[in-house]
């Protein structure tokens, strides 16, 4: 198949980062940073990890329905945006799957072993491993190829349990394995690091800010026990996505309902989900601790595809299923907002053409899907969709972990997010609201390495500029104008 | 010859139809029993039944999702599967010969349709080896049983053909019968054992990805234990070979 990219860029996104001794030293050329960790036996390694994951888990008869039932149609193969741009065989989901499909096969079957010892097969090999430790890391895990699969088989269950064992044996992205470090057993608890003091400053800083621009007092309660709703945002909002925060405080400040953001733990983002089950358990259950500390009702996840997916999928998983307390995410809790009548928009502040990018964590599931639409359509007068859109939307080309691995930019914004970046262009569209930071981040870096005059916001960075309380100042009106004429200069 | 064609179509269809129906429940069997057992496993017992049925059900009679991508090679092998499954089930010859053996048999298909249905199959399968052949994503994913099966498929549909309204001679047409008798019972006897076997297991597919994903309380533990590890790989601070920090190569490296 011809692939989108050139060659050139070809060279480019595949680029080695590493040092040559570096590479000797760990004897695993991968395209993303590795700790250190024993280089001998990988194979016996890593089918130890495997057999003591097989155990005590679920996965055997997953793999062993989908040994079985895979027909090789190759259906998948036009439905994944690696697979469009490099036209590499084994960017195809299916040939990604039988990596670890015919390790299980060879290794966990009895006909595998037994076929192993009639041939003399030796069985897993490094070069095996190091296959799937690029090729496990190459895919966004957006799981749109498991809705083109006739038989069922969802290649990002694969990919997940490939990544889990290869952590297990010390092969993970050194970003995701530090940052997790520093959520479960550093200092500040959370994955970018952020003291408490720094978050109380920040957050008293916006609400100055909100009162400047809305001539309201817009609060963060801090450590509010007994509130309905647990506040846990992505923490890289706390420092990089100031607007959509004060969506969020405003939206609560219109409705007037109680929630409270938990010094204890303030952190949605789960790299546990992109590499491990452990680290997966381990980070909910923080948000756990939290909400008991706090005694709140309910969890609220704030603008985040794979921390709403995390806490939403996973929090009943790992903390008591059905007893379990409700998650929600901000956008369902402001749609229902809309929906009563409890937040006043104006729809002449955004005039420009803005379009949806659905996250793939959250619309996969059909979860999230027609509840931002409606926020929107409420207040942009220039609403326009993607195609394909929906739960056929494709991936922002960051997910799956890939967007906090800084080295593989270029590939990002070169393979992962080729397809993504054509289908923004065509909108035309002036605002393209993601509601996800890993999204947001990874969209961004795709506009500016593409050259796409398009500006990536959040849901709430747009509806805080047109959100109108009535109990304002007079002199808001003036102020709003004025947020007005700004935004047409933008 | 006749005996080799009626021993075919008697014992040895007898056998291999058992052994098929007996391998098909052994399958299903263990997948329901794995499905259940995850269940029990998990203190989450959430799932989505609705949703995964009527995805289940979507991909059963996939006349919605199916032209989405590769349209051409899905309406193939959509039709080629409507012919693969009706025809032997409800051609008149065969449900006579249940008759014959069983005492009663059902609903058959006029010749004509039932004809209509076995040429479909026919070029359908070489359609569907020839897509394969072709196309190189294809290509890239193939074994050997993928590339055999659609052939495998079309003798008997072939041979049976011809039997029925070729202008044939009689030992030809007794050639034809048994090789229509014979590669019909080693295709029984086979799907069990191969990627044919999905024809009892799709409609467990979506249950098994949707309990899949639901994993048991406090395995990442146990699997630590299990291992021996004293702490998980990546969660050590320090780096494991006992040599120094990684960063610190990386920042020599820089310097020269």
């Amino acid at each position: 198949m011809k692939p989108l990219i050139t060659e050139q860029e070809r060279e480019t996104a595949f680029k080695f980062p590493k040092k040559q001794e570096i590479i000797d030293k760990q004897r695993l050329p991968v395209r993303y940073h590795v700790e250190d960790f024993d280089v001998e036996d990988r194979p016996r390694r890593f089918l130890e990890a495997f057999a003591a994951i097989l155990k005590h888990t679920n996965y055997r008869f997953v793999l062993d329905h989908y040994v079985k039932v895979s027909a090789k149609c190759s259906r998948c193969a036009v439905a994944c945006q690696i697979y469009l741009a490099t036209g590499d065989d084994q960017d195809i989901p299916c040939y990604r799957s039988e990596l670890l499909l015919s390790v299980y096969r060879r290794h966990f079957t009895m006909s595998g072993i037994l076929r192993g010892r009639i041939f003399g097969d030796p069985g897993l090999t490094d070069e095996q491993i190091q296959e799937m430790a690029d090729s496990f890391w190459n895919c966004t895990a957006c799981r749109r190829c498991h809705f083109e699969c006739p038989v069922g088989i969802d290649h990002a269950i694969v990919t997940h349990l490939g990544r889990y064992i290869l952590s297990e044996i010390g092969i993970a992205p050194r970003a995701l394995v530090v940052s997790t470090r520093e959520q479960l057993i550093g200092k500040t608890g959370n994955t970018s690091a952020i003291p408490v003091p720094a978050l109380l400053d920040s957050l008293e800083f916006l609400s100055e800010d909100m009162e400047e621009e809305k001539g309201i007092d817009i609060p963060f309660p801090i450590d509010q026990e007994g509130a309905e709703y647990l506040f846990v945002p992505a923490v890289s909002d706390f420092l990089m996505e100031a607007d959509t925060l004060m969506g969020n405080a405003a939206v609560f400040r219109a409705t007037g309902d109680s929630w409270t953001v938990g010094t204890g733990y303030f952190d949605g983002i789960n790299y546990g989900l992109f590499y491990s089950d452990h680290v997966l358990e381990k980070v909910v259950q923080k948000i756990e601790a939290e909400a008991e500390r706090l005694k709140v009702k309910k969890i609220l996840i704030g603008e985040c595809g794979h921390a709403s997916r995390s806490a939403y999928f996973f929090y009943p998983t790992f903390c008591g299923g059905k007893d379990a307390l409700p998650v929600i995410n901000i956008m369902e809790y402001t749609y229902q907002a809309l929906k009563e009548g409890r937040i006043k928009l104006d729809p002449d502040v955004v005039t420009e053409k803005v379009t949806y990018h659905d996250p793939c964590n959250i619309v996969r599931s059909g979860w999230i899907v027609e509840q931002p639409r409606e926020i929107l359509k409420a207040f942009c007068k220039n609403y326009v969709e993607m195609t394909p859109n929906r739960r056929n939307n494709i991936c922002c080309g960051g997910g799956g972990g890939t967007v906090s691995i800084d080295e593989i930019r270029p590939y990002r914004t070169m393979v992962g997010g080729r397809v993504k970046a054509d289908q923004i262009r065509a909108t035309g569209a002036k605002y393209c609201v993601a509601p996800c930071a890993n999204c947001k981040k990874q969209l961004r870096e795709l506009m500016e390495d593409n050259g796409i005059d398009c500006e990536i916001v959040g849901l709430h960075d747009l509806l805080y500029k047109a959100i109108i309380f009535e109990s304002a100042k007079k002199s808001e009106v003036i102020r709003g104008e004025n947020s007005r004429n700004h935004m047409e200069e933008v | 010859m006749d005996a080799w064609i009626e021993f075919g179509r008697g014992p040895l269809f007898r056998l291999c139809f058992t052994l098929m129906v007996l391998g098909l429940a052994r399958i299903a069997v263990l997948t329901v029993i794995g499905m259940v057992e995850a269940l029990k496993k998990n203190e989450d017992k959430i799932v989505p039944w609705r949703e995964l049925f009527n995805k289940t059900f979507t991909w059963l009679v996939p006349v919605t999702v199916l032209f989405r991508t590769r349209p051409v090679y899905s309406l193939v092998s959509f039709l080629f599967h409507i012919g693969l499954i009706i025809t032997p089930l409800f051609f008149t010859a065969h449900v006579l010969l249940w008759k014959r053996s069983v005492g009663f048999g059902w609903f058959t298909l006029p010749q004509s349709l039932a004809d209509y249905l076995t040429l479909t199959v026919i070029v359908g399968g070489l359609l569907l080896f020839l897509m394969r052949v072709l196309y190189g994503p294809a290509r890239a994913i193939s074994r050997k049983q993928d590339y055999v099966w659609p052939l495998l498929l079309v003798i008997p549909f072939l041979t049976g053909y011809l039997c029925v309204n070729g202008s044939i001679s009689a030992a030809t047409y007794r050639w034809m019968m048994l090789m229509h008798v014979l590669t019909g019972n080693l295709i029984m006897v086979m799907i069990p054992f191969t990627k044919i076997a999905h024809c009892i297991l799709i409609p467990f597919s979506q249950l098994v990805t949707g309990i899949g994903w639901k994993f048991p309380r406090g395995a990442g533990d146990l699997v630590i234990e299990t291992l021996g590890y004293k702490d998980r790989p990546t969660w050590v601070e320090k780096p494991r070979l006992g040599c120094e920090s990684m960063d610190r190569v990386e920042r020599e490296a820089d310097d020269k």
